[in-house]
């Protein structure tokens, strides 16, 4: 087992070392200079006191400082291996936009969206579940084909039209005033309430990001659970089990839904990247400083060590979480062995 | 640099980076009752200000905050536009030659931790300025041709510049003080002069690169400064507080601007239409609302009942650029029949909604420059074919396309328009001008490119026609930079290659000009000249609403194109937030 460990771990260094090259390459190549950005384009610089010739110089001059002070003059392979070797001592460099240290702007931001997706996540998985076991063992009823539509209805609603719906309607202004339409904390909050005070107060504010972050994930866990479990159902097994007299909820609940929930197990670890890596969409809509939404301005004012730190984090989470759902698997299935298996 | 007025740089109009300060008028309610302070003002931002030093930082929404907090030399009536002392006694002593500035600063003035306001610090902000090594290449720029500035006594400052130029005191006139003890507490730039910095340092090289990185680096969100407010926090992601000072300096003072609301806050809301909800909700007090929700989601007894709606110009115009170098677009007959085709009024109408006005000139038009007998031209497509016609353009192969031998080679009237995508005006523009055009046998095909591609595209001159905006200047413009020839080289903001020899020698000229009636005369032609010449299809300047909460008092629109919450205050009865701020 320790082997088979040090063998991934092993493999998984130049496959980082690759992703992170590729990344490294496409982001500072795709058309967009962060100077010229930071500068308003290099058009505004000039001011009101206006450009002469000479003037213009300046500008550049001051695009070319401020590459410089960021160490976007030396060629690329350079700064890549600069990036790595900073990489080493976990130094993801500071930011352009304000020349903060990028580590503590991921961790400033990761309690907000872990939040966020390890609450909608359980959701996912509390409703899903359920779901799919009821609509395998009442295989073509009416109830499988209600919760079937209804979970897929869902699954093609935008959640940004019904994340906007819901601060309409629900968020004050003309309709209900049920939720607040953002944020995380209400405009009191304070440090000095009672636990239980603050705890309502981010869970009145979560509900609904929660809510919009899951809806749409109901149909594809539920149709999975469905038919892994419908799978299960007619195998040899199961007619054994039935043979012998064992009550249906045994049958279901003890044999079935144990060998159902393998594959179920081995998505799960798949999650863990997705963890950290915030939803855009709702971040933005309900105005929750995310990573998602650090992530996608960084993209837009081409802020690279913020990029690139957020992408190497999720890689390395992939990276293992692909690890982990094999270790899982061999967990959940004993005829699973390390062993037979070549990486 | 500069918050408080010279904010409305010739800048690229990024979308929603519009409003932030300045503020026309409607009438000061006369005999009201006098101002006084309490109460909060809790105002929306679209995302986090990127940091709030206020030399590093190059964003409208740091602007926005900081210019409570730190206060310049001089400043600009927000109604009259004159440039008044703030931090300074009085306009500067200027030289006979145009090239010392002499300010002596007041000594009743001092930072929010108590320590005086000195020359010392005056000196200091400016060598922060000019160090290469802080992290400040663009608003550096602005200082370009100050070269020295040294102390005469501790109240006196004397600055040299590099050349005469009359917006040289509009320039050091903004210099913010900051408080040297606070920003390089070690004293590392002690010893060095600003000429130094503006030149060669190598003899101090050593503090010089520990200053800036402390600079750079330290104060991102901690500003202190001598202005009215303190800076209290900011959540990443969710507000900006800042706190009245209560012993502010300028508490009383004669000629001094007076703030009332004891709180300012910034709510962070990343989403239009949650601020919107949050506005109704009674959250935010008050917001800049986007055209359809002026139009549909803000009326009503109940809406009217807590928000007035305030509806004014803002100093920024769009444009259709034509690429002056292009075969089709070097002829001006072909521009002007570009203009006629363009429907301004109808544009106005549907694609802003009415909220905006058509524009025929690169100048404000509450600017005395401005030029009001500019022929404004109309939509007129019989007119613009004359012109066609006029400039050889013509149907010659029957193949719907309008077509002429230009350098010995048929061409036909083929081309794109480049805008940047996402903004959903410059497509409606687009748009509407290439219906227009296929109707006259003229082939314009749209395209929409992301930010950064399309800036680098215009700069490169790799455009047929373009649109784009322009920030208008709302104190003394200076068009150098977008209008004269030389700019058209090396990236510069003549885009469009725009060359008139006439037009290079006015906008020289204007700039030696200390005479302001003269400098008026001078851009009255310059404006003559590009309304005929058409090198912009010029389009409109938008108007923009912000409703702000019924309990406030003295707010206005002033001429430079916004409100100024800094004058507000409410009524000791109606307040409705009575705590101090909380420990959060």
């Amino acid at each position: 087992m320790l082997t088979y460990l040090v063998q991934r771990v092993l493999l998984m260094l130049p496959t980082f070392l690759g992703i992170t090259l590729i990344a490294f390459a496409i982001i500072h190549l795709a058309p967009g200079d962060p100077a010229e950005l930071r500068a308003g384009g290099g058009l505004a610089a000039g001011g009101e006191g206006g450009l002469s010739m000479e003037r213009r110089g300046t500008v550049d001059r001051a695009l070319q400082e401020w590459r410089t002070q960021f160490g976007l003059d030396k060629p690329l392979w350079m700064q890549y291996l600069v990036w790595l070797k900073n990489l080493v001592t976990l130094n993801f460099g500071v930011s352009f936009k304000d020349n903060q240290p990028v580590w503590g702007k991921i961790v400033e931001r990761l309690p907000a969206t872990l939040k966020l997706n390890v609450l909608s996540i359980l959701l996912v998985y509390v409703v899903a579940i359920p779901l799919g076991i009821y609509s395998a063992t009442h295989q073509y009823s009416l109830g499988d084909q209600l919760t079937t539509i209804g979970a897929f209805v869902l699954f093609a609603l935008p959640s940004f039209w019904v994340g906007t719906m819901a601060i309409v309607f629900f968020g004050g202004g003309d309709f209900f005033y049920w939720f607040p339409p953002g944020g995380l904390y209400s405009v009191d909050y304070s440090s000095q309430w009672p636990w239980w005070q603050q705890a309502a107060d981010q869970a009145w504010h979560l509900l609904l990001p929660v809510l919009m972050l899951s809806y749409g994930g109901f149909a594809g866990l539920s149709r999975f659970m469905r038919s892994s479990m419908l799978e299960n159902l007619r195998q040899d097994f199961v007619l054994v089990a039935r043979a012998k007299g064992l009550a249906e909820r045994v049958v279901i609940y003890k044999h079935i839904l144990r060998n159902s929930l393998i594959p179920i197990v081995t998505i799960m670890a798949s999650i863990i990247p997705g963890l950290i890596s915030g939803s855009v969409i709702i971040e933005t809509l309900f105005s929750i400083p995310g990573i998602g939404q650090l992530s996608y301005d960084a993209v837009l004012a081409r802020d690279y060590p913020i990029i690139m730190a957020v992408f190497t984090i999720s890689s390395v989470l992939t990276l293992i979480s692909i690890l982990l759902s094999d270790l899982l698997l061999t967990v959940v299935d004993p005829r699973i062995a390390f062993g037979q298996r070549t990486a | 640099m500069g918050k408080r007025w010279m904010q409305p740089f010739m800048g690229l109009v990024l979308s929603s980076v519009l409003l932030a300060g300045g503020a026309l008028g409607q009438q000061r309610s006369p005999g009201a009752e006098a101002p006084v302070t309490g109460d909060w003002l809790i105002s929306h931002m679209l995302s986090d200000p990127e940091q709030l030093n206020p030399l590093t930082s190059n964003d409208a929404g740091s602007r926005a905050v900081l210019g409570n907090i730190f206060e310049s030399l001089l400043q600009r009536d927000p109604r009259t536009l004159e440039l008044k002392p703030l931090l300074a006694l009085a306009r500067p002593e200027i030289s006979e030659d145009k090239l010392t500035y002499t300010f002596k600063i007041r000594q009743d003035a001092h930072f929010q931790d108590g320590r005086p306001v000195t020359g010392e610090d005056v000196i200091f902000s400016m060598k922060a300025l000019k160090c290469p090594l802080v992290n400040a290449p663009f608003a550096r720029v602005y200082f370009e041709s100050i070269i020295d500035a040294k102390l005469l006594d501790p109240w006196t400052i004397r600055f040299t510049a590099r050349e005469p130029y009359f917006l040289n005191e509009n320039v050091l006139g903004g210099i913010d003080a900051l408080p040297r003890h606070y920003y390089d507490p070690e004293g590392l730039l002690q010893n060095v002069t600003v000429a130094e910095l503006a030149g060669d340092y190598t003899k101090h090289e050593e503090q010089v690169r520990k200053f800036a990185q402390h600079f750079n680096q330290s104060y991102s969100r901690n500003p202190m400064g001598s202005g009215p407010y303190k800076f209290k926090s900011w959540s990443t992601g969710q507000e900006v507080l800042l706190e009245r000072d209560p012993r502010y300096w300028g508490i009383g003072k004669e000629g001094i601007d007076q703030v009332y609301t004891n709180v300012r806050k910034a709510r962070i809301i990343n989403n239009t239409d949650a601020a919107l909800v949050s506005l109704k909700a009674g959250d935010l007090d008050m917001l800049s609302l986007q055209p359809l929700q002026h139009l549909r989601q803000s009326s009503g007894a109940r809406f009217e009942k807590d928000y007035a709606k305030h509806i004014y110009a803002t100093p920024s115009y769009t444009y259709i650029g034509w690429n002056n170098d292009h075969p089709i677009f070097r002829d001006a007959r072909v521009r002007q029949a570009m203009t006629c085709f363009t429907n301004r009024q109808q544009m106005v109408k549907t694609v802003l909604f009415d909220l905006g006005q058509v524009v025929d000139g690169p100048i404000y038009r509450f600017r005395p420059e401005y030029d009001e007998s500019l022929f404004s031209h109309p939509y007129d497509p019989q007119q613009a074919l004359r012109l066609l016609g006029e400039a050889g353009w013509k149907d010659s192969d029957g193949d719907g396309i309008l077509d002429k031998v230009v350098d010995g080679q048929k061409i036909p009237f083929r081309f794109e328009i480049k805008f940047n995508s996402g903004n959903d005006i410059r497509k409606s523009v687009a748009l509407a001008l290439q219906d227009e055009l296929r109707k006259h046998g003229i082939d314009a095909n749209v395209r929409a490119l992301d930010w950064t591609i399309y800036l680098d595209d215009i700069r490169n001159h790799k455009f047929d026609a373009m649109i784009l905006g322009w920030a208008m200047s709302v104190n003394e413009p200076d068009a150098y930079q977008v209008w004269h020839s030389s700019q058209a080289a090396n990236k510069g903001s003549n885009m469009i290659s725009y060359k008139n020899p006439r037009v290079d020698t006015i906008l020289q000229e204007y700039r030696r000009t200390f005479d302001a009636s003269k400098r008026i005369e001078l851009y009255r032609d310059f404006q003559r000249i590009l309304n005929e010449e058409q090198p912009y299809t010029f389009l409109f300047m938008q108007k923009a609403v912000t409703a702000v909460n019924r309990r406030f008092r003295g707010v206005e629109v002033l001429p430079t194109g916004g409100l100024r919450p800094l004058e507000w205050w409410v009524p000791k009865a109606l307040q409705k937030y009575t705590s101090q701020l909380t420990a959060q």
